[in-house]
């Protein structure tokens, strides 16, 4: 561990860190514009100046490793002249209409235009003209105007995506950041390029000019596309939710998130959302109480003999969800039955989509339901089922058994549905369950290497609708054994008393980033 | 004046094996090869005083001994014949008319550092020039002065031609390695420092077409000859250069610290059609200019930098009364522009904005603000970017309003150039 002295402070770092690296983790901080901890060094911008004893120039910070006694400025006249020059010259070329720009308020050269107290230029010439609002990629837009040329989006994709559409053409001042011929800005990660963009060169198609960024508030979630569970956070404003964004998990997705995790939220808010608790009368779904409903099921679910009765969970349930429903099925509704589950699934890669496209299959798991493929839906409805109490619609996601499945369905003498989409499914229910999505909950999700990770609501569910656990202590209660408590704290807490794995979660323990069940 | 370098250039065939063979060649690198240690060879040339021909001026022996010894990784030789500095033509001189004289200055270069392979990488200019040279590398080849066991030694010496595309910036040594590997000629950032990471990942050593072939020299005469010609810190001959309004521009190979205005008067004729002498670029574009009254000086390093300029690639770039001094910055700014890589903001930015100061000077629409804004600008790109090109950029610039200052403001006052022969834009 050298021992290093920054502005004036003598500090202890790990050895091999560059003076910004040590910098950052002792308080200091070092503007910079290229240099971005995940990816490898460039030392392009210029902007990370500082002085170092007995180096007669100045030394780029995030390039040049601390060594033992080095003694460091980094707020020295020259270094602010220095910082001051590069700065001019970004802006020189840069257009000066933050008002327009969708990145104002989360721009690092327009904040460091105001830290520097930049306020005039000195430039008379013509600005460099360049392409805007030009579709680098299907789901990203480019502006050439404001681009400072860091290189950043360029080592993304050849060092994190793996898939090197990006490069700078040309040289000098006619550098410009571009695909390769014939080729665009389209991988499974291309969105994360907006991201650590560090200025509003490149916004991601669906997200800009839709809401000024400082008007929304984040909440900190789990993604729900895969069990992988990056940690994200949701952006919202007043109920709405307009993008998510990656959070800095190391052990899940270090700051990464996938294109199609960042479109998860697009359900929340489709017009086919189920918001109202519905029975069926005659041949109709007509709304009623949320306490008809939940009576409708006690006294449907009374009917039939236990050995008759099947459930099929949700591989995108919380772990809370899950043992509640567990709960519910075994010791409620007395049904010796194997909880069976459809897990939908895509082809996955090595950076951090996983096979299984729901948060939590693991979890279901962990608490012995029983995952199987979408193309074995048709051995889990077994031929002697005459009630079935379904939580989502994967078991009709396969194309080729759907049909098969609905007719099989629409036989039973009594279907419930709990789910937050209309479907073909719901429609044949005796009873619908509207239910929230990942944003409207609170919980848990165990990912596919059982970390366990706590996601937060951030919007309200839609008109009638409600989080699954109070669905499921609703029916509980109408079957005269309430459960003792719905809130996800204390039911992580009865978990950790009766599942073996859980023995070491309790929500305080989680923190951000979740730790890992003992398995 | 002893000739060494440039001896043999005016023998009939002095660029085949044969000649070369016939004025004493490869004498060198057999003494080297079979008599004398790696280490001592490197120690020789420190003894020397060798410092590069390529425009710094670094210490080669010094150089050499910062490879790694041992072979845990293959280590190489890059030779630069890039030979792209505005005013500079002598390494092509040696390629014309000796190559073999480069040849064998890699051969015992490769010895004492323990190389694996010598790449030349040849500006992409200089076509009839790279096939001189692979032809001369193919003779070497075919008598086994090049290749395996060389001279019954054991040693082993591969030299690979490699041709550049047109790019100043390649002529700058970790430009010329990503140049080499096949990538776009962008400088590296250091660290990591050629020695330990240069092509491949591997060690390299870069030095200029022209160090390389003082080197046979020193094995064969010692150190203390080669000491003694030149100046105390600047030893040796060099090829200087001279072009511009001179009367017989060429190549001339004279003693370090030889004077300037000997040089161009005496040696290369003076000023064309006797025109008064107004200005000297004295080593190339990068150098800051020398007002007519500074140019009795001596042409060695030390003697350049106390005049305020330095000594670069030794090409003297001549200027007479007829050329206008914002003309000139115009010229070498769009150059440096044209030529910046574009990855440090202060280079790509500060290149083009001070070519934009220059154009709006010479077209009437400068302001007398602009002329501290060039300074300011230039003093921005200086000694804060990856590889020293805009230092370069920033040079010239701040030469010529350092002694050429009025000039610039009656330009700007009158709105256009005020010096009526000059050249035009
Ligand atoms: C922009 C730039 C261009 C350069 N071009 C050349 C060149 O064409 N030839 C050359 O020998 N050195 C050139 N150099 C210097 C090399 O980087 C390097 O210092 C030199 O080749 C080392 O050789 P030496 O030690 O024998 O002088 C250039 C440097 C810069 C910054
Ligand atoms: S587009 Fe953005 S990330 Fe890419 S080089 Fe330009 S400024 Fe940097
Ligand atoms: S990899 Fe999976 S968890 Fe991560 S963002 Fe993509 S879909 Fe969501
Ligand atoms: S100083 Fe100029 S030429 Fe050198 S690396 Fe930087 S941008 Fe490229
Ligand atoms: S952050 Fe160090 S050079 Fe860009």
């Amino acid at each position: 561990m050298p021992t290093f002295t920054i502005n004036g402070k003598e500090v202890k770092t790990e050895a091999g860190k560059t003076i910004l690296q040590a910098a950052v983790a002792n308080g200091v901080r070092i503007p910079h514009f290229c240099y971005h901890p995940h990816l490898s060094i460039d030392g392009c911008c210029r902007m990370c100046l500082v002085e170092v004893e007995k180096i007669p120039k100045l030394t780029i910070a995030c390039n040049t490793p601390v060594t033992e006694g080095m003694v460091v400025r980094t707020n020295t006249e020259k270094v602010l002249k220095a910082r001051k020059g590069v700065m001019e010259f970004q802006l020189i070329n840069h257009p000066l209409d933050c008002p327009i720009c969708d990145q104002a308020g989360e721009c690092k050269l327009q904040q460091y235009t105001f830290e520097h107290g930049i306020t005039h230029s000195r430039f008379r010439e013509e600005k460099r003209p360049g392409r805007k609002r030009f579709k680098i990629g299907p789901r990203v837009v480019f502006d050439e105007e404001r681009c400072i040329l860091c290189r950043r989006c360029v080592r993304f994709c050849r060092e994190v995506s793996k898939t090197g559409e990006l490069a700078v053409f040309s040289r000098g001042d006619k550098s410009i950041i571009n695909t390769y011929p014939g080729i665009s800005l389209d991988n499974k990660y291309s969105l994360n390029t907006v991201d650590i963009c560090p200025v509003g060169a490149l916004t991601n198609a669906d997200f800009r000019f839709q809401v000024r960024v400082w008007f929304l508030e984040e909440t900190k979630a789990v993604c729900p596309g895969c069990s992988n569970n990056c940690s994200i956070r949701i952006c919202h404003r007043r109920g709405k939710v307009y993008r998510l964004l990656p959070r800095k998990n190391m052990d899940v997705n270090k700051v990464w998130m996938c294109d199609n995790g960042r479109i998860t939220h697009k359900q929340i808010e489709t017009s086919n959302r189920l918001t109202v608790p519905l029975v069926k009368k005659g041949n109709k779904l007509e709304e009623v109480s949320w306490n008809e409903a939940f009576d409708t099921i006690a006294k449907g679910i009374q009917k039939i003999k236990n050995n008759e009765i099947g459930a099929i969970g949700s591989p995108h349930a919380t772990n809370e969800e899950c043992y509640l429903f567990n709960k519910l099925i075994k010791n409620v509704f007395n049904i010796k039955n194997d909880i069976e589950c459809i897990v939908p699934s895509w082809e996955a890669d090595d950076l951090l989509i996983k096979k299984e496209k729901a948060a939590n299959p693991q979890g279901a798991r962990e608490f012995g339901v029983k995952t199987n493929d979408t193309s074995s839906v048709k051995k889990i409805i077994k031929g002697n089922l005459k009630a079935l109490y379904i939580i989502g619609n994967d078991i009709i996601d396969n194309s080729n058994t759907k049909q098969d499945v609905l007719q099989t369905l629409s036989k039973l003498d009594f279907l419930v549905v709990q789910d937050t989409h209309n479907s073909d499914l719901s429609s044949i229910a005796n009873v619908v369950l509207p239910s929230a999505t990942f944003a409207e909950k609170e919980g848990t999700f165990t990912n596919i290497n059982g970390f366990v990770q706590k996601t937060n609501r951030a919007v309200p569910c839609p008109a009638k609708a409600k989080p699954d656990l109070e669905i499921l202590s609703g029916v509980a209660k109408a079957m005269g054994r309430p459960f003792e408590t719905i809130e996800p704290d204390k039911v992580m807490d009865e978990i950790s008393k009766n599942v073996k794995s859980f023995k070491n979660i309790c929500y305080e323990k989680l923190g951000e980033t979740g730790i890992k069940i003992n398995n | 004046m002893e000739l060494y370098l440039t001896k043999n250039f005016k023998t009939r065939g002095s660029k085949t094996l044969k000649v070369y063979l016939k004025n004493g060649g490869y004498k060198a690198s057999k003494k080297a090869l079979k008599k004398m240690k790696p280490e001592e060879v490197t120690e020789e040339i420190k003894k020397s005083g060798l410092r590069g021909r390529g425009g710094a001026g670094f210490p080669t022996g010094l150089k050499w001994t910062f490879m790694p010894k041992g072979n845990e990784k293959p280590k190489y030789i890059g030779c630069n014949c890039d030979e792209s500095e505005p005013g500079t033509f002598k390494d092509r001189q040696i390629i014309e008319n000796e190559p073999h004289q480069l040849i064998e200055g890699l051969i015992i270069g490769s010895y004492a550092m323990g190389i694996k392979a010598c790449y030349i990488y040849i500006r992409g200019e200089y076509t009839m020039q790279a096939e001189i040279l692979q032809k001369a590398v193919d003779e070497a080849y075919k008598e086994n002065y090049l290749g395996k066991n060389i001279f019954d030694s054991g040693f082993n010496c591969d030299i690979y031609v490699h041709r550049g595309a047109g790019a100043y910036i390649c002529g700058e040594e970790t430009g010329l390695m990503e140049s080499v590997e096949g990538k776009k000629g962008q400088p590296r950032k250091k660290p990591p420092f050629p020695a330990g990471y240069g092509l491949w990942g591997n060690p390299t050593t870069i030095n200029n077409v022209e160090t390389f072939c003082h080197v046979p020299h020193i094995i064969n005469n010692g150190a203390d000859w080669f000491k003694k010609i030149g100046t105390e810190k600047s030893a040796g001959n060099t090829i200087f250069g001279i072009s511009g309004h001179i009367k017989k521009p060429g190549t001339y190979e004279l003693p370090m610290g030889y004077n300037l205005k000997d040089l161009i008067f005496k040696i290369a004729g003076g000023i064309r059609n006797d025109n008064k002498l107004k200005a000297v670029i004295p080593g190339g574009s990068s150098t800051k200019v020398l007002p007519a009254g500074m140019v009795d000086v001596k042409m060695d390093h030390d003697s350049l930098m106390q005049a305020g300029s330095s000594l670069g690639t030794g090409a003297v770039i001549v200027m007479d009364n007829t050329s206008c001094m914002v003309r000139v910055g115009i010229v070498l700014s769009h150059f440096y522009r044209h030529e910046s890589c574009g990855q440090c903001t202060n280079c790509r930015e500060g290149t083009s904005w001070i070519h934009q100061i220059l154009l709006g000077i010479e077209n009437g629409r400068g302001k007398k603000e602009d002329i501290d804004l060039l300074l300011d600008v230039a003093g921005n790109m200086e000694a804060n970017t990856i590889c020293a090109l805009s230092d370069a950029a920033a040079w010239p610039i701040q030469g010529l309003i350092k002694h050429f200052r009025g000039e610039f403001e009656d330009h700007i006052k009158s709105g256009k150039c005020t010096c009526p022969e000059s050249f035009e834009i």
